[in-house]
């Protein structure tokens, strides 16, 4: 993270005037696993503003999977209970057994948020290569609603677009509305204004969108739709709104 | 663990050039080393010459690369208590290699 940007963040803050855009977020350690970094990934699954640094509770979800080489594994009853950004979340140290791409997937059981009187369930995906094979890194896992890449997920420099196409039930979603958001891990990045914690851009007719990064790090990819269902809450039927999100690194530039 | 990478990786590395073209993976099964590998674009070579070198970097045998772009050669446990590196090249500047550690092999030994 090298950009600082001139701001007012913790006057924001104070205010509580941002909208704070929610993420649920799978973080691993390490985007592309060398040989030489070992044999496994670190990965920490939270629900959180992730600009913010400000957790929310992650109760333990519907389903944690692994999709390798076209086989998917149930990975729930390997997580370990952790607190994340100061509330309950997960973490998991997985053994990559063979090259290729891995990606991990979290259902997250819907999430009551009274302030957008909506339920929210974010699914929720990151993509991690393992021993410099790429094979299998535009995978489409078929989640209810996902972010299908369209560029490699991973060996991103900072800078370079990120392009995916908004899928839900199947089908893409024209015009779909993205969120986009870093992961401001060290807490470093400031913004000069409230609008510039939650990009928001819309896909094209196809579904398709692009952002370019300005900067290294983890950044968030939110495509929002609204369930046609409703569940209950204290007796009154409420919206849940479907998020397909998708966490890419990009790499810094060191020239 | 990562040490130890590292210190075989010097032994590899002096040959290793070009290796973002070439995928090299290696593992025990059965007491039989299993060497896999593929180009980046997907493809499967069809020739190539393996370097068998224990942790020292003493070249132990060199092979040849099946048509299916795998070979496979007995484990000597005594030979490679301290690692093996293996070294595929497939020429033009093809050239990778993986690094067998003394716990990717006890984890596969017997398996």
């Amino acid at each position: 993270m090298k950009t600082v940007f001139p701001t007012a963040l913790a006057l924001a803050t104070l205010t509580g005037s941002p909208a704070l855009a929610h993420y649920g977020m799978i973080i691993p350690d390490d985007a592309m696993v060398s040989q030489e970094d070992g044999r496994s990934v670190g990965l920490t699954l939270s629900f959180s503003h992730p600009f913010e640094r400000d957790g929310m509770v992650l109760e333990e979800p519907v389903s944690f999977t692994v999709t390798h080489e076209g086989e998917t594994t149930d990975l729930l009853g390997d997580l370990n209970s952790a607190e994340v950004m100061g509330q309950p979340g997960y973490t998991l140290d997985y053994p990559l057994a063979r090259p290729g791409t891995y990606v991990f997937a979290m259902e997250p059981q819907p999430y009551w948020e009274p302030a957008e009187d909506s339920y929210i369930t974010h699914y929720t995906k990151t993509y991690v290569s393992a021993f410099g094979d790429d094979e299998g890194w535009d995978t489409e896992l078929g989640l209810r609603t996902e972010i299908v890449p369209l560029s490699k997920p991973f060996g991103l420099w900072e800078g370079n677009v990120f392009q995916g196409m908004v899928m839900l039930e199947g089908e893409a979603v024209p015009y779909a509305e993205v969120e986009v958001e870093y992961y401001n891990e060290d807490g470093d990045a400031e913004v000069p204004s409230d609008l510039m914690i939650t990009q928001t851009i819309k896909a094209d007719a196809n579904g398709v969108f692009t952002y370019a990064t300005p900067t290294d790090g983890w950044w968030g990819f939110g495509a929002l739709n609204t369930a046609p269902e409703t569940l209950d809450y204290e007796g009154e039927e409420k919206e849940i709104e479907l998020g397909a999100v998708i966490w890419v690194h990009f790499e810094e530039w060191d020239d | 663990m990562r040490r130890l990478f590292a210190t075989l990786a010097v032994v590899a590395l002096a040959t290793a050039a070009h290796a973002h073209q070439l995928n090299v993976f290696a593992f025990v099964q059965d007491d039989e080393v299993i060497v896999e590998t593929k180009f980046s674009s997907g493809k499967i070579p069809v020739s190539g010459e393996v370097r068998v070198l224990d942790g020292a970097g003493q070249v132990l045998s060199t092979l040849s690369l099946e048509t299916d772009g795998t070979v496979r050669f007995p484990l000597d446990p005594n030979i490679a208590s301290e690692g093996l590196t293996i070294e595929v090249s497939t020429g033009d500047g093809h050239d990778d290699y993986w690094i067998l550690t003394p716990s990717d092999i006890a984890n596969g030994s017997g398996s």
